[in-house]
């Protein structure tokens, strides 16, 4: 797998969501993405990809294609 | 109280130093061991004198499910509002799901032993479980907040 097709399957596996509809979600567009499950998608992103993220990153991930831009900072080219 | 990491024999007064919940909300009586971040064990005796019982039921009093649940929890509480950073701090119940097996009625002890699977950012994952003369009375699995920990965490929109 690809590290998008990586990247894709957390957030579909977070929030129930097809590959579709991960690819342009962004926070408290659906139900499932709120401050719980954002707490969720951080844990499975760090677990997922073995990194720990900086709390202004966490922050600044409010959707799934500002994490593609964040993951370069941990050298993950998404 | 504290022996190493291992908190041991706390009452209720001392309980009430860990968490927010106050009587008539207040449904744990003793921590026996708490090794924070991992797990706790306590108990809650049921007397007809608590304030449910006369209206849950008049003629068959029997503890409201909705207080089981809270009492497990609040043991639950001690495994993560012992940690340094979130200790005192109010902390609110964001998913439970819970099993009751047996009805517990005025003069039951309910012993609790509650494990932590996780703590982060506010967000604590774990399971708690309820036992009346050693037998498997409710069990419930929770993720809880503490909002003032999570909210930091929230999203620029």
């Amino acid at each position: 797998m690809t590290n998008l097709e990586i990247y894709t399957d957390v957030f579909v596996r977070t929030f129930g969501v097809t590959k579709e509809q991960a690819k342009t979600l962004k926070y408290q567009e659906i139900e499932a993405w709120d401050s719980v499950g954002h707490m969720g998608l951080i844990t499975a992103l760090e677990e997922t990809f073995g990194i720990t993220m900086e709390s202004d990153d966490i922050i600044d991930l409010s959707s799934f294609e500002k994490g593609r831009d964040i993951f370069k900072k941990y050298n993950i080219e998404i | 109280m504290y022996n190493g990491s291992i908190l041991r024999n706390l009452d209720a007064i001392q309980i009430q130093e860990y968490q927010q919940n106050r009587y008539p909300w207040f449904f744990v009586d003793f921590i026996e061991e708490v090794l924070p971040g991992k797990y706790a064990r306590g108990y809650k005796n049921f007397t007809y004198n608590e304030w449910f019982f006369p209206p849950h039921f008049e003629h068959k009093p029997i503890v409201p499910g909705c207080i089981l649940i809270e009492s497990l929890v609040q043991v639950l509480l001690m495994t993560f509002l012992t940690l340094y950073e979130t200790k005192g701090k109010v902390a609110t119940d964001a998913k439970c799901q819970a099993v009751f097996k047996r009805e517990i009625k005025p003069g039951d002890r309910m012993d609790i032993v509650a494990n932590l699977d996780s703590y982060k950012r506010g967000i604590a994952k774990g399971n708690s479980s309820g036992y009346v003369g050693g037998e498997l009375a409710c069990k419930a699995e929770y993720i809880i907040t503490v909002p003032e920990i999570m909210l930091r965490f929230r999203p620029r929109i």
